[in-house]
């Protein structure tokens, strides 16, 4: 049994209460850049996800509380939550810090990409 | 040109007899649906000039005022419930206080089928269909929230100590009025969460 807890309303309970929504931080391409979307996005977009062992980061809803979206990292091995943050969130940094592979790749891009969006660059 | 006309989904039932506890069904609630940032001054202002009282911002509570009872259902939604005679006028009311903020305000009164269990037993009673530790002190009077009960959505409300409110969608009225009074059976009562006895 998961144990889950709502970081919107604090709501805890097993995971019969709540609704897992797949993995977390995917950009619909036509919301970024509307005109120019590739065919190899817009495929990567609706059927390439991370599988990986390990750290990962997925969406949940309080689906029998307060009914509004989250985000959570699980570890997929010893199924142990390791946050939960709002849905438009990052995960808190020492979290952000375990990561490996490919999301580890993810929020390198993503970090890196806020920083330079703050500095002006 | 014939009217329509209100009919609970529970009319009609046998009493059920046997019972460890009372089950019966609360008619004639009216119950409006209001929707709003929880965070905006103007809206929290207006709702409480119609409701005469603070809607609650702390998750799983309520609040009342005369005969009027609000529920937090979420960070942005609240549930306020009235006798079902007054719902319209108090609908009308709540949209002419909030014209021009963001918020929405609905007659859910139909929506909704309540059951009432109430005397010794009924928390054992409910956590046979539902995940939830009902003894933890946060279930006492004036906490409401949404939960899965008999794997259906439903809403509690702890009215007193051992009256509990349960709201469930019209359409599964019938599943978990069955459900209760199966699991409400006295010989099936538990005895789990006091001082049990030995058998000899």
């Amino acid at each position: 049994m998961l144990v889950v807890k709502c970081p919107v309303c604090g709501a805890e309970g097993d995971e019969t209460d709540f609704h897992a929504g797949g993995q977390a931080h995917v950009r619909r391409p036509a919301t970024c850049d509307p005109a120019h979307v590739t065919d190899a996005e817009q495929r990567d977009y609706l059927f390439i996800r991370i599988n990986p062992r390990g750290l990962h980061f997925e969406r949940w809803r309080c689906d029998r509380g307060c009914g509004k979206w989250f985000h959570a990292a699980r570890d997929t091995v010893t199924m142990e939550f390791k946050a939960f943050y709002g849905i438009t969130e990052l995960p808190p940094m020492d979290v952000i810090a375990q990561a490996k592979g490919q999301w580890a790749e993810y929020f390198a891009k993503r970090l890196g990409a806020e920083r330079s969006r703050e500095t002006g660059a | 040109m014939s009217e329509l006309s209100y009919q609970s989904p529970l009319a009609g039932l046998a009493e059920p007899h046997g019972l460890s506890v009372s089950i019966r069904e609360i008619a004639g609630r009216g119950m409006i649906d209001l929707r709003g940032l929880g965070t905006d001054a103007a809206f929290m202002a207006a709702a409480r000039g119609v409701l005469g009282v603070d809607l609650p911002t702390k998750p799983r509570t309520s609040a009342s005022w005369g005969d009027i009872r609000v529920l937090w259902l979420s960070v942005d939604q609240w549930l306020i419930l009235g006798t079902r005679a007054r719902a319209h006028e108090l609908l009308a009311s709540l949209r002419e206080a909030l014209t021009g903020i963001h918020a929405l305000a609905v007659d859910v009164s139909d929506m909704r089928a309540i059951i009432r269990l109430e005397g010794e037993g009924c928390r054992e009673v409910l956590m046979k269909g539902a995940a939830l530790d009902l003894l933890d002190k946060e279930y006492m009077p004036g906490c409401c929230r949404r939960m899965r009960y008999a794997e259906i959505a439903a809403l509690l409300d702890v009215v007193e100590d051992n009256v509990f409110d349960i709201y469930v969608f019209r359409s599964y009225a019938h599943h978990a009025w069955n459900f209760l009074c199966a699991t409400a059976r006295a010989p099936a009562k538990l005895k789990l969460f006091g001082a049990q006895e030995v058998p000899g």
